[in-house]
């Protein structure tokens, strides 16, 4: 915060913005125009990773979830189809290579055109100059998308020649419509800017607005956000059609609600949800309902004056939380199973009657198991923030209680534990927040034919309804209502802390 | 407040601490208090070392000992034969490769990644910096769920590949505040001096802000480089199809369940052959115990390193977007 009074007195310094004090009217016209060209660029870039507008799809077998992008990373992957069905394809090898070779000139005309739209944020020169990008971009992506229809028509004539037509299934890709006209886009409008701009200094530097400079620079980091956090957003459309791994979205498969309503009229699915809901409630409920647990720990543990006793039980208690759940998992496995240590060790007290218990094969205390667990792996590292806390805590108020007569329970329960309260209040809120989300990859490591009733939470549940039995829609569904109704939670929770404390949590 | 008495108090208080309070004997209720405590504490401890201790022993002793189930407090006829053997199981070392060059790669650029959104974040005058700074900190608060994340990562291709490890990580919105929470700490004046000589955002950047914000992004880099080592989803659930690709901890989960049900791998031939061919020699327990070792004790070394960044690391939970 300290930053922002600075940087706005400096703000004054900046680079004279020359183009925004003296346009020209046509000049002004050209800002306007850059923004269609801009959504062009932008356009022309997302197409790129969107299996639906891949020119270079011209035949079924061409896998449906590969994007323009992917084509031209890979030749192999994208041709990976026709090999299977048509058993040698030499005679269309060159056919294919030529595809590619569009493929690869499209993506970089997207990039050329990336770069052109970058310039467009600087001051005239550095226009002018975006616009021989823009230009360029436009005519190699012509040349990419104009030979599509050739090459298809070759194929076409090439397999009825050899009697694999049928084979083929090829299709024409209307999308390179889109593309065609991305390139004019980019070609017209390229041609016009340049006469609206006024020529320029040779003198005048290839600069920018300082604003703009900081936003291209934060472009990429916006892009990969939302690639990799928005995108997926649009994966929720799954749920509303009947879809299978493998098949393609169509408008005839749209199936409105059904797979919502399915959940609560399918019998066995509906057993699953209860039984699933159950495990997950009870195991977030154990652990909000446990969650004072490492207050507790750090409140006892400061009571220990000896400070190197003290350092090497907080060393060695956060050491379980940077193991992962699937070395918990062997830890559990050396210590609990047949012959594990707690068996070896019964055995060799009494050598007769060999004890061989697998603690981890029953589902007898699954939740509390698990909890047991989630305390063992967790509460040193949470309390280290409680540690945090108290040595914060002003030693002014211990000694002026001791004065008074406080005990050491006294002092515990009327200073250390109210300093802590609000610490803990946040994380509460926190983990309630959280009550649909307990992961899954604990849960995972720990099931078995044995306890798997008793240990399938909800994320767990749609691991193995998606990605195992490859029901699609439905573990949208329910993904979609725990992510929605986790938001709500979390603002609810939020409205609470403002409420309570004054203070957002978010 | 101890920083307002002056020596000579402090001295005094000292004195008086030494005279009378060691004088107040401790009551009984303390005494018992006391021993509780610390018994507790101590037990709490061992828990949780001594399961990776036992792990160890059983690793450096004579595995027919191990097999005989001899070995449950001190380490006999010490040996490193089992660690050898483990050599051979080829597809436990390109685990180890995998993992390694992921946890180098992914957190070299989460770092960097951090470092400059964290950076740029602070600048007022970007164009609509508030717009996007929300736009990455809304992502910590909502995900579509696993199924759309893996349709998606499906559809940009970046199943199968090693890619797939690295580039969904590379921005971290909680890093990111973190950074940019440290950077506004800084004092502006550097910066603006900076500014003021012609310096560019990129050089303030590299020159200044960089080096001063070392101690935080050595935090981040920690933290990022233990989640890369103990990452385990992706690799199941992107890269299933791709043994080549499985990360170290992936593996070890198959070799736990594969050797548990041990008689029915060495019988069908199905599942690694790898660790089939070993289970004739050595004791499943034994591979599984060496695989563990194997993958805890990276973990174990830079973990001295790690603890004075814990403080730091706490903010992650404590910080606000």
């Amino acid at each position: 915060m300290s930053l922002s009074g600075v940087s706005s007195s400096f703000k004054s310094n900046q680079l004279k913005s020359s183009n925004s004090i003296n346009k020209t009217a046509s000049e002004r016209i050209a800002d306007k125009i850059y923004w269609v060209l801009r959504c062009a660029v932008v356009m022309n870039i997302v197409a790129l990773f969107f299996p639906a507008f891949n020119p270079v799809r011209i035949s079924e077998n061409v896998n449906k979830n590969m994007s323009l992008f992917s084509c031209a990373l890979s030749h192999e992957a994208m041709l990976s189809n026709f090999k299977a069905t048509l058993k040698r394809q030499e005679w269309l090898e060159p056919a294919f290579k030529s595809l590619s070779f569009c493929a690869v000139l499209i993506v970089i005309a997207a990039v050329v055109a990336a770069i052109g739209g970058c310039m467009s944020l600087g001051n005239r020169r550095l226009k002018k100059f975006g616009l021989i990008f823009s230009f360029a971009a436009g005519v190699i992506e012509l040349i990419g998308v104009l030979q599509i229809k050739p090459i298809v028509n070759e194929l076409s004539v090439l397999s009825y020649e050899a009697g694999k037509f049928k084979d083929m299934k090829l299709l024409f890709p209307n999308i390179i419509y889109m593309f065609i006209a991305l390139a004019a886009i980019l070609l017209v409008i390229s041609v016009v800017n340049f006469f609206l701009i006024p020529k320029t200094d040779v003198s005048e530097k290839l600069e920018m607005e300082p604003r703009f400079q900081l936003f291209l620079m934060m472009l990429p980091i916006i892009a990969l956000a939302f690639v990799f956090s928005y995108l997926p957003l649009y994966g929720w459309r799954y749920a509303f059609f009947d879809y299978k791994s493998g098949e393609s979205l169509s408008m005839d498969k749209f199936v409105g609600f059904k797979w919502f309503t399915s959940l609560f009229q399918n019998a066995a699915t509906k057993r699953d949800i209860v039984n699933v809901m159950k495990n997950t409630l009870a195991m977030s409920g154990l652990g909000i309902i446990t969650s004072w647990i490492p207050m507790a720990f750090a409140v006892f543990l400061s009571e220990i004056k000896n400070t190197r006793f003290r350092r090497i039980v907080q060393t060695f208690t956060t050491i379980p939380n940077f193991i992962s759940w699937v070395l918990v998992y062997a830890i559990a496995i050396a210590i609990f199973s047949t012959d594990g240590f707690i068996n070896t060790m019964i055995n060799s007290l009494n050598g007769e009657n060999l004890v061989t218990t697998n603690y981890l094969q029953s589902d007898a205390h699954m939740w509390l198991k698990m909890l047991a667990w989630g305390l063992w792996k967790g509460v040193g590292w949470s309390a280290i923030i409680y540690i945090a806390a108290i040595s914060g805590i002003d030693q002014g108020l211990y000694e002026a209680a001791t004065v008074d007569g406080a005990g050491r329970f006294a002092k515990m329960w009327y200073i250390t534990v109210p300093e802590l309260i609000p610490t803990y209040c946040v994380l509460l809120l926190m983990s309630i927040a959280n009550i649909l989300s307990n992961g899954m990859e604990q849960y995972m490591v720990f099931s078995n034919a044995m306890n798997w009733e008793k240990i399938q939470v909800l994320d767990l549940y749609v691991y193995n309804l998606g990605i195992d039995k490859g029901l699609i829609p439905l573990s949208t569904v329910i993904g979609m209502v725990k992510s929605i109704v986790s938001v709500i939670l979390l603002f609810a929770a939020n409205g609470v802390s403002k409420a309570v404390r004054g203070e957002s949590i978010v | 407040m101890e920083a307002k008495l002056s020596l000579k108090e402090q001295k005094e208080e000292k004195k008086y601490f030494k005279e009378h309070g060691s004088k107040v004997k401790p009551t009984f209720g303390d005494i018992v208090f006391n021993i509780i405590n610390y018994a507790f504490f101590a037990i709490f401890t061992l828990s949780c070392i001594f399961p990776f201790y036992y792990i160890f022993i059983n690793t450096i002793s004579n595995p027919e000992l191990v097999t005989k189930g001899a070995i449950t407090l001190i380490p006999k006829e010490l040996t490193i034969a089992n660690y050898v053997a483990m050599g051979k199981v080829n597809d436990l070392w390109r685990s180890v490769f995998v993992t390694f060059v992921r946890t180098f790669l992914g957190t070299a650029l989460m770092v960097f990644t951090s470092s400059l959104a964290g950076y740029l974040v602070t600048k007022k005058e970007m164009w609509h910096r508030q717009f996007w700074y929300r736009f990455l900190i809304i992502t910590m608060y909502f995900n579509a769920g696993l199924i759309p994340w893996y349709l998606n990562m499906a559809m940009l291709g970046l199943t199968d590949t090693f890619a797939a490890y690295i580039i969904p990580g590379i921005v971290s919105p909680y890093n990111i505040i973190l950074v940019k929470t440290y950077i506004e700490s800084i004092p502006g004046e550097i910066e603006e001096s900076a500014y003021m000589d012609g310096a560019s955002y990129w050089t303030i950047f590299r020159k200044i802000i960089w080096p001063l914000s070392k101690p935080i992004l050595a935090t981040i880099a920690i933290f990022g480089a233990v989640g890369h080592w103990n990452s385990f989803q992706d690799s199941l659930i992107l890269n299933a199809n791709s043994p080549q690709l499985y990360t170290l901890q992936h593996r070890l989960y198959i070799y736990l369940n594969q050797s548990s049900n041990l008689g029915a791998i060495v019988n069908s031939g199905a599942g690694s052959a790898d660790a089939g061919t070993l289970a004739n020699q050595l004791n499943t327990k034994i591979i599984q115990y060496t695989i563990s070792m194997v993958t805890i004790i990276p973990i174990l070394c830079v973990y001295p390193f790690m603890q004075r960044y814990f403080e730091k690391g706490l903010m992650l939970g404590a910080v606000k977007g």
